[in-house]
């Protein structure tokens, strides 16, 4: 019964994802985020609702940028996929893009 | 690596200051007879001279472009207009010709290379920034070219325009000043340029080749550094932030004829 427990435990251990949850302006998949974004009428709460806080840039403007980077999956290298995000002076998503 | 760039970033903002500062700073000569203002953001006459020597040597890089010099505001409360430039001498004071987008010619003054004279704007020091401007004809609305990008980055280390004020001066700073022009061979060096409007894209193209820039080569590379707003008021892009880019000057696998196009962020 023990070995039996053990090789569940082992089991779980080896199948279960070895990289950690995303961390701040993180997130895990930056396709999948943007696809859920609606240029035009996505709100900064809106957006941080979905994905977590960003890296914000502000400017004088009004205008600000937010910054996303995609978790890098095991045996990933550099560069990590970055969704950046432009809002207008009211708030409003108005332009996204992947890189 | 975040923080690697962060850091070489401010450090490029906040240092630059020292080293380009010009050498043969005006006013320390109690035999000065003109009036102006008190701490004006004045640069020095040699040094640009010198670096519109280094053009005429590396203009290759922009063969048809001509060399201006182009002030740009440097805090919020610059006034850009009725800017008047002059310059000044032990012994003289002529009035520079500026343009309406405050560019202008050096002129080339004997008299003024002899006296150390300075290039001073009726503005006190902090209010304003200095870049070289060279622009090829036949570049597209919304573009520049890799070349006289180039072309500006060798220009403007060499004449020390970049002006930034640090808090401090550390003594490693003066290894990378030393550098000079030859920071802009980098292949991604942390010269600053300032896009027309607020950027919000930058993609160069060069024949089929097309690559956007991450954003963390935009806005002063304010994306990799958390701490940059406390550091922003000792850098030149102060108030220009948003029109902030960097480029890979120094990878020639982008040739000169590299156009650099830019999508603002008030495009429809």
């Amino acid at each position: 019964m023990r070995l039996l427990l053990l090789l569940v435990v082992l089991a779980g251990c080896a199948s279960s994802p070895r990289v950690p949850p995303p961390g701040p302006g993180e997130i895990v998949s930056a396709s999948d985020a943007q696809t859920g974004l609606l240029i035009g009428r996505s709100t900064k709460a809106d957006v941080r609702a979905a994905l977590g806080k960003a890296t914000e840039i502000p400017f004088d403007s009004g205008y600000e940028v937010w910054v996303y980077r995609q978790q890098l999956r095991e045996k990933e290298k550099p560069p990590r996929k970055e969704l950046v995000l432009l809002f207008t002076p009211s708030g409003i998503l108005s332009k996204s893009r992947l890189r | 690596m975040t923080l690697k760039i962060g850091v070489r970033a401010r450090f490029f903002l906040v240092l630059s200051y020292w080293a380009l500062t010009p050498i043969f700073a005006f006013g320390q000569d109690a035999s000065v007879r003109v009036e102006g203002l008190r701490d004006p953001v004045d640069k020095s006459y040699r040094r640009m001279v010198a670096g519109a020597k280094l053009f005429e040597e590396r203009r290759a890089h922009a063969p048809q472009a001509p060399l201006r010099f182009k002030l740009l505001p440097r805090n919020r409360a610059t006034k850009m207009d009725g800017v008047e430039l002059d310059l000044v001498g032990d012994s003289f004071q002529e009035p520079i010709e500026l343009a309406p987008d405050n560019t202008f010619v050096l002129p080339r003054d004997a008299r003024a290379l002899k006296e150390n004279a300075s290039v001073r704007p009726n503005r006190r020091s902090g209010t304003m920034t200095w870049r070289a401007e060279i622009r090829s004809p036949g570049v597209p609305p919304g573009a520049r070219r890799l070349g006289d990008l180039r072309l500006e980055c060798y220009v403007g280390m060499e004449s020390g325009l970049i002006s930034n004020r640090p808090p401090s001066l550390l003594g490693w700073m003066l290894d990378v000043f030393a550098e000079g022009p030859a920071y802009c061979d980098r292949p991604e060096p942390n010269y600053l340029f300032f896009a027309e409007r607020p950027v919000w894209n930058v993609t160069l193209v060069a024949g089929a080749r097309r690559e956007v820039l991450s954003v963390d080569r935009l806005y002063a590379a304010a994306s990799r550094d958390r701490n940059l707003r406390e550091v922003l008021p000792y850098c030149d892009c102060e108030v220009l932030l948003d029109r902030t880019y960097f480029v890979p000057l120094g990878d020639r696998s982008w040739p000169d004829d590299t156009l650099v196009h830019f999508e603002y962020m008030d495009d429809r």
